[in-house]
């Protein structure tokens, strides 16, 4: 803008008269506010309009609560976690044992991929925290663990934690 | 530099362009932006790696707050007002009891079949309150649902 008439941007010779009358007089309007006031409001948009959409989660759940499923218990991996967080995990009727957060993905791509027609069985404490059910959930996901299940954590659900515990 | 060029012309640089970009880039963003609609209760969300978006509309969302509540909102004004009665129908969520959920739920999906449901619960909320509503989804028969979350931004 080397020089230029920066001040008034816009010269619009706004002749507002008529020739009718004699002497004419030249009116500079300066529109510098009317387009400061634009690029404000403009920048106002520019930041409040959310392009982005939240993202979901997609869960399917079987139609019918009371329709029970036979599986057989080497095809089946049941995880039980506490209300701290803590997961224990089981294939069919064995003995739980801990597994590490960190070491969970690794566990279960490894089932999986041993077992193809794996089936994982989730309980979560009603105590815990919905957290720990979109974080396995998730878990899932990566680990590519393609059938699922959510059961309630019984008692003896939370004996047999205890026991490992100790 | 005390070299100064002798003659110096005046520049004039029509700005008309710049304004009339400057217009059109401000009615564009007047006419697309939508406002959030204000929230009943503060949700934060947990994370995950799913990249699915939420629907853009017919969407019926269960609001789980922290301390167990359950709001449960329409994204449409009219359906609201059906549901929820005149006085509610500008409140984008209203709290409902857990024994009232199913009743409401159904009602809804009566007046709009094409209703999506979406359970958008905080992050610390207690397990069992979700469990309970995956329960009643169940025996409404509303299968197919969506957990809100937030991207995860590390790559694991």
């Amino acid at each position: 803008m080397a020089g230029g008439d920066v001040a008034a941007p816009k010269e619009h010779g706004k002749k507002g008269k008529k020739r009718k009358k004699g002497k004419r007089l030249g009116v500079r309007i300066d529109f510098t506010p009317l387009v400061d006031v634009a690029f404000l409001l403009l920048t106002f948009f520019m930041f409040t309009t959310t392009m982005s959409r939240p993202q979901t989660m997609e869960i399917n759940l079987p139609p019918n609560k009371e329709q029970k499923v036979e599986i057989a218990e080497s095809n089946l991996l049941t995880l039980r976690v506490s209300d701290k967080g803590s997961v224990y995990w089981n294939t069919g009727l064995d003995a739980p044992k801990k597994v590490a957060a960190a070491d969970l993905r690794a566990l279960l791509r490894e089932k999986v991929q041993s077992n193809p027609k794996l089936v994982v069985l989730l309980k979560i404490d009603r105590m815990g925290k919905y957290n720990m059910m979109v974080d396995l959930i998730d878990t899932f996901g990566q680990s590519r663990v393609e059938r699922f299940s959510l059961a309630p954590l019984l008692e003896n659900d939370k004996a047999l934690m205890a026991k490992v515990q100790s | 530099m005390p070299k100064f060029k002798s003659k110096r012309l005046p520049v004039r640089i029509d700005m008309t362009p710049l304004v009339d970009v400057g217009f059109l880039l401000l009615t564009f963003f007047m006419l697309t932006t939508q406002f959030k609609p204000t929230e009943e209760v503060t949700i934060i969300l947990p994370s995950s790696h799913s990249e699915n978006k939420l629907p853009e509309s017919d969407v019926m969302m269960v609001n789980v707050a922290q301390d167990g509540r359950i709001f449960l909102g329409l994204d449409s004004q009219h359906l609201r007002a059906r549901l929820f009665g005149k006085e509610n129908e500008l409140k984008a969520s209203v709290q409902v009891d857990k024994s009232q959920l199913a009743n409401y739920m159904v009602q809804a999906r009566t007046m709009n079949p094409k209703l999506r449901t979406v359970i958008k619960g905080d992050r610390e909320a207690e397990y069992g309150v979700v469990e309970d509503i995956m329960d009643v989804l169940q025996k409404t028969q509303i299968t197919r649902f969506n957990l809100v979350t937030d991207l995860a931004r590390s790559v694991e």
